[in-house]
């Protein structure tokens, strides 16, 4: 039996940097295989070359035992190669049906009725479990679906090897379930799935065969999963380097926490004194665009504290997060931040007194992506100046320099634009800025969405530390093992209300069921 | 540095790019290439006194650039300059015939205020209702030139029409000599001074101050800017004021300095002329020194081209708009092709 899908040697060099060195493996037909990795491992690059869209420097790529051209997608293509990529690449203004038809292929010219194309397209949509209809624009779907139609596109054809770069990256996790059920069955059916990972726990819940990249090199694999434990391929992907600094304790649980397995919870922390550094006292808020509101909201955050927001998305985090920035006008309520009340006073106020945020959306509100490192960096003090006063740019950029090496941001120049880091190091970039010195409130979002294990690790050790300086830490994830490991107390939002308080050591089964509004 | 260099390059191809186009249309429409770009070369750089023509047409044209680059860097494309201009121009034509019998620097020093401040007042409406509305400033400030130019029309055969004036074009009466900034070639000092004061300020404000590098990360994401504390409204009016200052103050230039008066529809493609410099130059405000000296000189040819050399001045519109064309089309600078209508 030929392998679905095979490379030899794949070399793949950017100028002096080499993505990818001399990878040599083969993915047997029919099964699920995973890729994983650190950020900067060669996941993504292996899978763009794997589906044509980067030619290899050296070696050659088979497709069920045909040699691939390299740099020629639609050779890969017509060899039934298709890829889905990390962020979506179908056109937001097209109806399902559309970008069905239209969206990746390039198909023109022809003549077609709308009511044609919704015909063709709804049973293929059907048969694929896809529950949306071909009359839907694609931005009107939620983030999900989305994916299950980009999924969709690619199996419109005959496609035999389906890659799906980090498809878990944007999915809360229960879809992330979907997903991989969805998964299964394209496999049973006879489709051979490559799928780009970095989530220990979600690998071993979907793969067939496991494969590691570590800087570039093949470093594992494809290892049959069933053979695998999770602190395996924990050690596969990161390898020799030093682990994330901290004590052993933390950094054990951490793996436990990053690779999903049940280790016992220590409440450790025990420094949480009656000061509080923020409070929300009946705050309401009017739905946003995205229908969200906050209703009758009252909580504090304690100095040394970190407190956890569960509960599933869309249920009041970003309201809560806006109204405690002042982005939001609330209909009833107050906020009061280092004992003052800051309920009338603007985002930049409120930074003077120590709110800092690490917002939702790295790339969109924490990062200009096109601006360079030094300017992103210094947005934050820069606006606690008046907008005359002068500058002086030379020490704007050493004083990024100096805040990205000592919290080791990988970057070349401080005049590069944000967008030419990884996302974990992006995220690096945002809490050099937002957890200085004289920050009492941190309001994480998402704070480790999207990033590798070695820079969610990073992420839970700087929390960890300004924690234990005294600040107050406000968590908001959709990641329930991440809050268990490192909240101090966890709160669940359900509709825009307080629907449970917990402390450790927390009970999935009564966060969970709080989570989905059942007290 | 690298970056600075490839902008440099992507200005002198397009220029080169829109050259080799008009090469190709003036051979199509029965004349010669090679002569009419020598002709073009001598009217803007070589033949007598073209230096100092180039001078007269590039100061206002760069004092008016400054504020596109302000503008446009942080994300409002204030295509108003035309009419900012025009209504500076007016501004200062009011405070001469509203002050006679004053000292003449006081004079002189009022009337540039006025225009600074009428060209201001031009940019301040478009810019509020962006600010509270959301209004396209695209939309307004285009819409402004128009009425701007009306405007001037009723100023010149109206209020402060020239009594004696005769022929086709109204026009004010003349600004006392002792008030002008300049007379004969149309540069002086005086000018230059104002000029080189406006680079000044505008280099250290785009490059040196917090407002510059804010205002740089708000033209290329707003939402960013705002999740920091930053007040957009604020920010941007200030950006609006800026650019509608400088253009009232190339106005008063103009007024005060080589037309010593407010003529009906002067300098028609002054304010097309200084967006184009800004946008080839980068928004770079050193930048738009050279690339300002560049269009002065064809707008000093544009002159020299029907009277010295017998051609056509057309010629420099083509060159002026082909330049347009190429530094707007897909390969526009990356600044310009942000999404723009992701901000509330």
């Amino acid at each position: 039996m030929s392998a679905a899908l095979a490379c030899d040697g794949l070399t793949i060099r950017f100028g002096a940097f080499t993505a990818l060195s001399a990878v040599s493996l083969s993915f047997a037909p029919r099964q699920i295989h995973a890729v994983c990795g650190q950020n900067g491992a060669g996941k993504t690059t292996f899978a763009r070359a794997c589906a044509g869209l980067l030619a290899p420097s050296a070696g050659t790529i088979q497709i069920g035992g045909n040699p691939l051209r390299g740099g020629h997608v639609k050779d890969a293509r017509a060899a039934g190669v298709e890829l889905v990529h990390q962020s979506f690449a179908l056109p937001p203004s097209f109806t399902i049906a559309e970008a069905m038809e239209f969206g990746l292929t390039g198909k023109r010219g022809a003549v077609f009725t709308r009511r044609g194309l919704q015909a063709r397209w709804r049973g293929h949509l059907e048969a694929l479990g896809v529950d949306a209809k071909p009359s839907t624009r694609i931005r009107d779907l939620p983030v999900e679906t989305q994916q299950a139609v980009e999924i969709a596109r690619a199996l419109a054809g005959d496609a035999r090897v389906l890659i799906l770069d980090e498809p878990t990256a944007v999915l809360a996790p229960a879809a992330a379930e979907a997903l991989f059920e969805r998964l299964k069955r394209l496999r049973d059916s006879g489709v051979t799935v490559l799928i780009i990972l970095h989530k220990i726990r979600e690998v071993l819940a979907v793969a067939d065969t496991v494969s590691v990249l570590r800087g570039g090199k093949l470093v594992a694999g494809p290892d049959d999963a069933a053979s695998l434990t999770a602190a395996r391929i924990a050690t596969a992907i990161i390898g020799h380097s030093p682990a994330p600094a901290g004590d052993s304790a933390e950094t054990a649980e951490d793996i436990g926490a990053l690779v999903g397995t049940d280790l016992p919870h220590g409440h450790r922390h025990t420094l949480t004194g009656p000061r509080s550094v923020a409070a929300l006292t009946g705050v309401t808020t009017r739905p946003g665009a995205d229908g969200q509101s906050l209703q009758n909201i009252t909580l504090t955050v304690g100095a040394g504290e970190i407190l956890g927001i569960a509960g599933v998305e869309g249920n009041g985090q970003r309201p809560l997060v806006e109204a405690l920035a002042g982005l939001v006008p609330l209909t009833e309520g107050s906020v009061t931040l280092d004992g003052a009340t800051v309920t009338d006073l603007p985002l930049a106020e409120r930074r003077k007194r120590g709110l800092r945020i690490i917002p939702f959306e790295r790339n969109t509100e924490g990062l200009s992506l096109s601006s360079p490192l030094w300017e992103n960096f210094a947005a934050r003090s820069l606006l606690a100046k008046s907008a005359l006063s002068l500058i002086d740019p030379a020490a704007l950029r050493r004083a990024a320099h100096k805040a990205f090496q000592s919290w080791d941001v990988r970057f070349t120049s401080v005049d590069n634009p944000a967008r030419s880091l990884s996302g974990g190091n992006a995220q690096k970039v945002i809490l050099s800025r937002e957890m200085d010195a004289e920050a009492k409130l941190i309001i994480l979002a998402q704070p480790t969405r999207g990033l590798d294990l070695g820079a969610t690790a990073f992420v839970w050790q700087a929390m960890r530390e300004t924690r234990d300086r005294g600040l107050g830490l406000i968590l908001i994830s959709s990641d329930l093992d991440e809050l268990f490991d490192i909240s101090d107390r966890l709160i669940v939002l359900q509709g825009g209300r307080i629907a449970g308080q917990f402390a450790p050591p927390y009970d999935l089964g009564r966060v969970g069921s709080a989570m989905v509004g059942e007290h | 540095m690298r970056a600075r260099l490839l902008a440099i390059i992507r200005a002198i191809a397009f220029i080169a790019l829109a050259l080799i186009l008009c090469g190709i249309i003036f051979e199509a429409s029965g004349f010669s290439a090679p002569d009419m770009f020598s002709a073009i070369l001598d009217g803007a750089f070589l033949s007598d006194g073209a230096l100092i023509h180039d001078l007269r047409w590039a100061c206002p044209l760069f004092v008016s650039a400054t504020g596109v680059v302000v503008a446009f860097r942080c994300g409002y494309f204030n295509v108003g300059t035309q009419g900012q201009f025009y209504l500076g121009g007016v501004g200062a034509t009011v405070a001469v015939a509203l002050l006679p019998g004053l000292p003449a620097v006081i004079v002189t020093l009022v009337a540039i205020l006025a225009g600074i401040g009428f060209g201001a007042l031009w940019a301040f409406w478009p810019g509020w209702l962006r600010i509270r509305s959301g209004t396209d400033e695209v939309i307004t400030t285009l819409m402004g030139n128009f009425i701007a130019g009306l405007l001037l029309v009723w100023v010149t055969s109206g209020p402060l029409k020239d009594p004696s004036g005769s022929g086709q074009v109204t026009s004010s009466p003349p600004v006392p000599l002792a008030i002008r900034l300049s007379t004969d070639t149309g540069v002086s000092v005086w000018i230059l001074a104002l000029t080189v004061l406006v680079g000044v300020v505008t280099w250290v404000l785009v490059n040196r101050t917090a407002f510059g590098v804010l205002g740089g990360l708000a033209g290329r994401n707003p939402v960013m800017v705002t999740w920091q504390g930053a007040r957009l409204s604020r920010l941007g009016l200030g950006a609006f004021l800026f650019s509608g200052a400088t253009a009232g103050l190339a106005g008063a230039m103009e007024v005060l300095g080589p037309d010593g008066r407010l003529v009906s529809g002067f300098s028609p493609a002054h304010g097309f002329t200084a967006v184009l410099i800004a946008l080839v130059a980068n928004l770079s405000v050193s930048g738009s020194v050279i690339v300002a000296l560049f269009f002065g000189g064809l707008a000093s040819a544009s002159l020299y081209l029907p009277v010295i050399a017998g051609l056509p001045s057309a010629a420099i519109d083509m060159v002026n708009a082909a330049i347009a064309l190429f530094i707007t089309s897909r390969a526009m600078p990356g600044w310009l092709r942000l999404p723009r209508r992701n901000r509330s």
